[in-house]
């Protein structure tokens, strides 16, 4: 840089700037240039998810002493008797229960009430907003909310079943319904959410079709079964997978309602793996269990893609 | 038998009055078409016939049943939509054989007529194919297969070619009637444009504002449209108009406008004896207004006029000229060219002028 230019670039040290920013750009390489748009969303996931992730494997590989501290290397020796051990397959068993008992329960009922709400009438914006309410709902809200309606002397459940000349269940105490209670907390809980999406879906399907298919001779039942379901798939296969995924990784609802019992009956896995963590400070059977629940969570997505998505039409 | 009739039928939605005290009757086997501008009424008229609409009041009649209650999968009616309403999910074959499986016709019956109305539609080799894979002219065979393989009593189509490219439109307008006359059934076909329903229509029902304007053959509407509205929607370029005040002179009843006198014959003036304020609405196709190439200046009867602007077709020109605070557009022969300001005088044919009471744009019909 000569004086000229030196001087030039005192007076307007902006323009000199902006002027040579395109010539620089150039030097850098395409990936180094997109990667400068990447760096705030890879900082974010680094720190949050791929950092914890990779650490929860490493872990995997060391015991835990016990004030918690990093102990030995056992490779994988902690994982083999983790995975194989009778509480972990317990948990196992309590999520894939906990998932069957949620998932499809909630669609159906988001189904319903979307094709509820799905009708012309004057004031139906109300009720979509009442049937879509529950997305604005904290966990520890619809706990404490269901923890009052379960609760075994002054609860409205067992109000109604006194009522009826039935026994009074103690729901959250009980071996058999604890998991149940738990379950319908959370279908209540996720509801709003499979409601709006599949609301979403229905708007989106053509009143045309509807017609056409009425015209051509199809009764109510027929026009659901042949035009609605089918171009609805879509709309219930991501609501199958997101509700799937929600129902791994359920926890304040159990935490608030049961703590896990009685004797482990609503331990799902992410339940065993915060005791593990923050009530025994063995991080290491934790993590191993973490990294197996994201593996289980990648499997079933992957499955749910495979296999299911076959049976859906995209337009 | 498989007449459509609307006796007097009206249908509103909230303040709107989509359908206004319709009465009209659809002879079998006719092809009738439902001519008016966009928001006229006429698709909800369509939709009532279907039974996708219930009118407030009077009657829809098919065949010689009331079915006001019935509903549309009972009507026996095909309906054919603007964007064809295929089914998305389903193959050419089973949207083609939908309406059949939902009445429980046996599968064998089933393919063969599929096949029958697929070989008649040339879509034999697409019925595997989704509609998604086809291109528009082909969708809208697949819906009018869907409508003709249950062999309704009465098509109902609307705008069905609005979405075709205009080639692709010439070409289905020709077919259609084809079909129509192979299929001997009556069809009710809604369009706004004029071209439509003057080249396919046996008669053409005009509405306007949800009321019928008037029912008649291409000709009878274009030669003698009942009133200012349909004189001016059918026929393009425009119908001119002139409104005009009646004076006598030298014992001759002119038509005095602000572009200029028009002679009447001893029969125009007595039909438009009935006119009491001397007032009169004067029309004037663009094909019968021709300019005088011999005229001299003075007060003879015609239209002194400037060119504004000259739009070639080829075989002939659409002139806009000012005429005074009026304009006026004739269609002349391409023979001579005319420039932008040139003046000249524009003599109308007598013989078809169009006269209208200006208060009530009805047409005044000579004796």
């Amino acid at each position: 840089m000569d004086a000229t230019d030196a001087a030039a670039n005192q007076r307007l040290p902006l323009i000199a700037v902006a002027r040579r920013l395109p010539q620089r750009l150039r030097g850098i390489n395409r990936l180094g240039f997109a990667l400068i748009f990447l760096i705030p969303s890879l900082v974010i996931f680094g720190a949050f998810v791929f950092y914890p992730l990779l650490k929860a494997v490493y872990l995997g590989f060391y015991e835990t002493d016990p004030f918690g501290n990093q102990g030995d290397f056992v490779a994988l020796d902690q994982y083999r008797t983790v995975l194989t051990s009778e509480s972990f397959r317990h948990s196992l068993w309590i999520t894939f229960l906990f998932a069957l008992y949620t998932v499809p329960p909630g669609i159906l009922l988001g189904l319903a009430l979307a094709l509820l709400a799905n009708q012309k009438l004057p004031g139906i914006s109300i009720f979509r907003i009442m049937f879509s309410s529950t997305v604005a709902t904290s966990v520890a809200v619809a706990s404490l909310m269901w923890l009052t309606l379960l609760n075994p002397s002054v609860g409205l459940l067992n109000y109604f079943l006194v009522e009826a000349g039935q026994p009074r269940i103690d729901w959250l105490n009980d071996l058999d319904w604890a998991l149940p209670a738990v379950s319908a907390t959370t279908v209540w809980l996720n509801l709003g959410l499979a409601f709006i999406v599949i609301l979403a879906g229905l708007q989106a399907i053509p009143e045309e079709l509807y017609e056409s298919a009425r015209v051509e001779g199809a009764s109510d039942l027929s026009v659901f079964w042949h035009v609605t379901l089918p171009l609805l798939s879509p709309t219930l296969f991501f609501v199958s997978v997101v509700g799937t995924i929600l129902a791994f990784q359920s926890f304040g609802q159990i935490h608030i309602l049961t703590r896990g019992g009685p004797l482990d009956a609503t331990t799902v896995i992410v339940y065993s793996i915060w005791q593990d963590a923050f009530q025994r400070f063995d991080y290491g059977v934790a993590s191993v269990q973490a990294v197996a629940l994201f593996l289980l969570v990648l499997g079933l997505t992957v499955i749910q893609i495979r296999f299911l998505e076959r049976r859906v039409f995209y337009q | 038998m498989s007449r459509v009739v609307f006796d007097h039928v009206t249908k509103s939605f909230g303040d709107v009055v989509a359908v206004a005290d319709l009465s009209l009757e659809v002879h079998d086997k006719e092809f009738l078409v439902l001519l008016g501008p966009s928001g006229c009424g006429k698709s909800t008229a369509l939709r009532l016939v279907a039974g996708l609409e219930d009118p407030a009041e009077g009657n829809i009649i098919i065949g010689d049943r009331i079915v006001n209650n019935v509903e549309a999968k009972n009507r026996n009616v095909a309906m054919v939509f603007q964007n064809y309403a295929l089914f998305p999910h389903m193959s050419v074959y089973d949207n083609m054989a939908f309406g059949l499986r939902m009445r429980r016709i046996p599968r064998r019956e089933r393919d063969q007529k599929v096949l029958d109305a697929a070989r008649m539609l040339g879509l034999q080799d697409l019925l595997r194919r989704r509609p998604g894979e086809l291109s528009g002219g082909q969708r809208q065979r697949v819906a009018l297969g869907r409508a003709i393989v249950r062999n309704p009593s009465v098509f109902l189509m609307d705008e069905p070619l609005s979405n075709l490219d205009a080639k692709l439109r010439v070409q289905t307008r020709r077919e259609l009637v084809k079909l129509h006359r192979q299929l001997e059934t009556t069809v009710i076909f809604v369009t706004h444009d004029q071209v439509e329903a003057m080249t396919m229509g046996a008669r053409i029902a005009i509405i306007h504002e949800g009321a019928l304007q008037q029912v008649g053959d291409p000709q009878e509407v274009y030669q003698h449209p009942a009133n200012l509205f349909v004189a001016s929607f059918i026929g393009s370029p425009a119908m001119n108009f002139f409104h005009s005040e009646l004076r006598l002179h030298d014992d001759q009843l002119m038509a005095h406008s602000s572009g200029g006198r028009f002679p009447l014959s001893e029969e125009q003036a007595r039909a438009l004896a009935v006119l009491k304020e001397g007032k009169v609405i004067v029309g004037v196709r663009p094909e019968h207004i021709l300019p005088d190439w011999e005229a001299e200046e003075g007060p003879e009867a015609g239209l002194d006029v400037v060119v504004d602007t000259v739009e070639s077709m080829g075989h002939e020109q659409h002139v806009t000229f000012s005429a005074g605070d009026t304009t006026v557009v004739a269609r002349l022969d391409a023979a001579r060219s005319l420039q932008e300001g040139e003046r000249l005088r524009l003599r109308i044919d007598r013989a078809h002028m169009h006269f209208f009471d200006p208060d009530s744009g009805q047409r005044i019909e000579r004796e």
